[in-house]
């Protein structure tokens, strides 16, 4: 009985088309993109053709072998320790010489190989002719062509699989030589691990590891059993850097990229040298020294407008249908039974339900932007058009699409912040996000702002607190790259790939596999928080009451006397008077009351306190909460009665300070959900909480006590 | 007989004044001057202190004369000098003038006793008949062993939009030059300037048909000879 399962890896460099084929022979839906690493994560699907089941390993898109960056390090991993059956490498054929170098090293692996030798329309247009044999000869593997957006070749190419996998004696790839020199070099250190026992790595061949220690890999050169000749193969790459003259980090990609050329120079011919004109012409009005700026900021705008005026409608749409959903539910709920459980499914679930729904329209629009983005291959050209700006403070150039987002929502800006490939750059960007204030702030901004400052001033606080948080953001990002994220930058070397028009199937893919993700990691820990406050804000429930609303509101509805308008808005105080007890006698009203200790000196009392702690729910809700608090009927569209009240009770300076700490302080349950699924640390989430929130507070201690001190603001303007 | 050291740049005025003689029959300072390429007064001063080291005789207006211990200390050192430059021209396969200005600057740094080792490993080499074998893998090796001059080279971040060039250095103080190397950034390979970005300091290549961008204090440690 023959084998009849296999493992076969996809690998490639990045932008070659290897997620296309992925796709076509799984069948899974995985993005196509355009854009280096964007399959960061192993991912894997099972083929069935032949009689045979075939797993698929789609590795990371990489342009070498070796252990320094995390995605040539997945892959190296699994090629060493997967026992893999068959290498399928996918190759750019229109630019087989970059993509020849990973391939020279993949035939050291001692793996059979199929090449595969994609976009071969593209090749044909630029003009390429391969002499596929002498290829095949060279490297001991089969070539086949395809086009894998358009499907061509790919029958082809799964009968060479099945050939291969099925082959008595499995056809290894050919020894590569290096020249006489290095040859011999790569004998001698064979020789050397000859004598060590290297039974605990996997079967590669010991030429494979003698190579990669000559490299001086990090990773191979670090394994215990190596240890006695680190010295001596250190020495004599010493001495080979000194004979040839280069870096002796250098000495094997010169020797591969000489290798490579001496092979194209025989098996290929340019026929006509047509590049791709289109590519190059957009390129040189999106990237101009002049036009770039205006053009990216324009593309920015419409990802803007996408995320947030186009998913309007349907945040809208979901809105009312949790209201209706909670006031059918209320509406059939037996009166005056489980009172506590009603409000909670109502509020707390469906509330917290909605609450993580409530994004999604923008989600949605977000990612098809992105990915429409990653997949003309427009982002990376975003990055270098903003790294002169961004690299100032210390940010990447990718890290202005999630800072512009915030501006919106951070929850999906810190999602965005998912294309930028230094971790390092990415934390630093995902911890100033809440900076940025977003839009749910506004509703804050635009009650208090009204009620505190004559209109000549208004638009000017506005513009100062927006200011605020973007400065705030900068300078954190720039202290947090000197701190927190200490080191010298990772060089920068961006592929910039030909513009190429995805696919509406792969965006969509694209789309709903990140929203999926963002619903299933972040949704979970929404709603919980989200059910927590609603507990802190209801309970322990009231039951004796200063005074007998029922009794009042009875009497009022069965009294004619008072007319029809006067009677509903006192029906409606005396609702939000009792609303009022019930909150202050809450965990929430408590710990507003306990906190109004610490906060009196930024000028906070108990009711700022508690809603506050609404606010973190989401930070619109501080508006509903205070109008709550001040026993006010109006809904938050119906904030002037609230405005009026407010301005009895404080003073512009005490309304400047809760806008900055609303603008500062803790971000709200979804961005601190998303925040710990981005990091994957706890660590970072709360040191971000407690750090804004401080910061938040040490602001305005300095705004409210020298406003004090110098009377600004103490009276109304 | 243990020798008074000398500076370096003595030595060579002592070399230089043993070599007009043999060619003039006299030393002039003036000849002395054009031979070295130093201005008049530094040979003055020179010459008086090689004169109050007993080394020569010199008096202004007359021409300069070494004296016995002088001529002994001359022949040492265009003996060295001979020897160096026959091992960079026969043993390195340098050329005549590169042979000879490498033996002017390492002449200077070796004890005798390592001169006369030297000496002879550079007459083992070329005459001993068990070497044959040896210099026939020089001749083979060395003539393809040279990296270019920087001299007229350019750095990659001064190239010209627009402009080409083949990579003939990459100097090892590039951070992170692996990765370069990976991506084609290797000796021999043409890079053609696309253009800069807007602000800051990142410019776009083209190489091996694909764009990279970088950073400009990155590409100033490639070195590139310009291709029409």
């Amino acid at each position: 009985m023959t084998k009849q399962k296999f493992r076969v890896a996809l690998a490639g460099n990045p932008n070659c088309g290897k997620t296309t084929i992925f796709n076509a022979l799984t069948g899974a839906h995985q993005h196509v993109g355009n854009y280096s690493g964007v399959t960061v994560e192993r991912k894997s699907g099972i083929c069935h053709f032949d009689s045979m089941e075939v797993e698929i390993i789609d590795l990371p898109g990489i342009y070498s072998l070796s252990s320094s960056s995390p995605e040539e390090k997945v892959a190296f991993n699994e090629l060493l320790t997967q026992d893999i059956d068959l290498i399928l490498n996918i190759i750019d054929a229109g630019n087989p010489q970059r993509n020849l170098y990973l391939t020279t090293q993949l035939v050291e692996l001692g793996i059979p190989m199929l090449l595969v030798f994609n976009m071969a329309d593209d090749a044909h247009r630029r003009g390429l002719k391969f002499n596929l044999p002498i290829l095949e000869r060279y490297f001991g593997a089969p070539i086949v062509r395809t086009v894998g957006a358009h499907g061509r070749g790919l029958e082809h190419m799964k009968s060479e699989m099945a050939r291969l996998l099925r082959a008595e004696y499995p056809q290894y790839p050919a020894r590569l030589r290096y020249g006489e020199v290095l040859d011999g070099l790569i004998a001698q250190v064979e020789e050397m691990i000859a004598k060590l026992d290297l039974s605990a790595l996997s079967g590669a061949p010991v030429r494979y590891f003698a190579i990669k220690l000559l490299e001086g890999d990090a990773y191979i050169s670090s394994l215990p059993v190596f240890a006695p000749v680190i010295e001596p193969v250190a020495a004599l790459r010493a001495k080979l850097a000194i004979r040839l003259g280069v870096d002796a980090e250098t000495i094997l990609p010169d020797a591969r990229y000489g290798m490579i050329s001496g092979a194209c120079r025989e098996a290929i011919r340019i026929t006509n040298e047509r590049r791709q004109q289109l590519s190059d012409n957009i390129d040189r009005v999106m990237t101009n020294r002049y036009l770039g700026l205006p053009i990216f900021l324009l593309i920015m705008f419409a990802i803007f407008a996408l995320t947030f005026f186009c998913a309007e409608p349907f945040v809208g749409m979901l809105e009312s249908l949790f209201g209706w959903l909670a006031e059918t539910i209320s509406a059939f709920w037996p009166e005056g039974r489980l009172e506590f459980l009603r409000a909670l499914i109502t509020d707390g679930i469906i509330g917290g339900v909605g609450g993580v729904l409530g994004f999604l329209p923008n989600i949605l629009f977000l990612f098809l932007g992105i990915a429409f983005l990653e997949g003309t291959g427009y982002m990376a050209r975003a990055a270098y058009v903003m790294d002169g700006f961004m690299h100032i403070f210390g940010l990447h150039g990718k890290s202005f699409i999630p800072m512009l987002l915030g501006f919106g929502c951070t929850v999906p800006a810190v999602l965005a912040t998912r294309s930028i490939e230094s971790e390092k750059d990415r934390l630093t960007t995902i911890m100033v996000l809440p900076l940025m204030s977003c839009s749910a702030r506004l509703p804050i901004y635009s009650l208090l702002i009204p009620a505190f400052f004559p209109q000549k001033f208004q638009a000017l606080i506005m513009w100062i607190i927006y200011v605020l948080g973007v400065v705030l953001a900068l300078i954190g990002a720039r202290i947090m790259k000197s701190t927190l994220f200490k080191g010298s930058d990772e060089v920068y070397l961006m592929e910039l790939p030909p513009y190429r028009l995805p696919t509406f199937r792969s965006l969509l893919i694209h789309m709903w596999e990140r929203s999926l993700c963002y619903l299933r990691k972040a949704g979970t820990l929404i709603l919980l928080a989200s059910v927590i406050l609603f507990v802190i804000n209801t309970l322990p429930q009231k039951t004796a009451f200063s005074k007998n609303y029922a009794e009042e509101l009875r009497t009022l509805e069965s009294s004619s006397r008072i007319p029809e308008a006067d009677r509903k808005e006192r029906i409606l105080r005396l609702e939000s008077e009792k609303k009022m007890e019930s909150l202050e006698y809450s965990v929430a009203g408590r710990i507003g009351r306990g906190l109004e200790v610490v906060m009196k000196p930024i000028g906070f009392d108990w009711r700022i306190c508690s809603a506050l702690i609404g606010a973190f729910a989401a930070k619109e809700l501080f508006v509903s909460q205070l109008s709550i608090l001040f026993s006010m009927s109006g809904a938050e569209d119906d904030a002037t009665p609230l405005q009026s009240v407010l301005r009895e009770n404080y003073t512009p300076l005490q309304a400047f300070c809760m806008m900055v700490y609303c603008l500062v302080s803790m971000p709200c349950v979804g961005t601190v959900a998303v925040v710990k699924r981005e990091t994957n640390s706890w660590k970072l989430t709360l040191l971000q909480l407690i750090g804004l929130t401080l910061t938040a507070y040490l602001l305005c201690l300095a705004i409210f006590q020298i406003g004090t001190l110098l009377q600004i603001g103490t009276s109304l303007l | 007989m243990e020798m008074e050291k000398i500076s370096s740049s003595l030595e060579d005025y002592l070399e230089a004044i043993a070599e007009i003689i043999e060619e003039n029959g006299h030393a002039h300072t003036k000849d002395i001057a054009d031979k070295l390429h130093v201005k008049m007064p530094s040979v003055t001063s020179a010459l008086q202190t090689l004169a109050a080291k007993g080394l020569i005789r010199y008096q202004s207006h007359s021409p300069v004369v070494l004296t016995a211990a002088g001529s002994e200390r001359a022949a040492v050192i265009r003996l060295r000098h001979a020897a160096f430059s026959n091992f960079f021209r026969e043993v390195l396969k340098l050329s005549p003038e590169e042979a000879n200005d490498t033996a002017c600057k390492v002449e200077h740094l070796v004890c005798e006793k390592v001169m006369s080792r030297f000496v002879s490993l550079t007459d083992a080499i070329l005459q001993r008949s068990d070497c044959a074998e040896l210099r026939k893998y020089l001749e083979q090796t060395m003539p393809q062993i040279c990296p270019e001059p920087t001299e007229d080279l350019i750095s990659l971040d001064c190239l010209e939009v627009g402009q080409s060039g083949i990579v003939v250095r990459v100097s090892n103080t590039l951070r992170g030059i692996k990765k370069f190397a990976d991506l084609g950034l290797v000796a021999g390979t043409l890079i053609q300037m696309e253009g800069h970005a807007p602000f800051g300091d990142l410019l776009r290549i083209r190489v091996m048909g694909s764009s990279l961008s970088m950073r400009a204090k990155d590409a100033s440690h490639i070195w590139l000879r310009l291709t029409e």
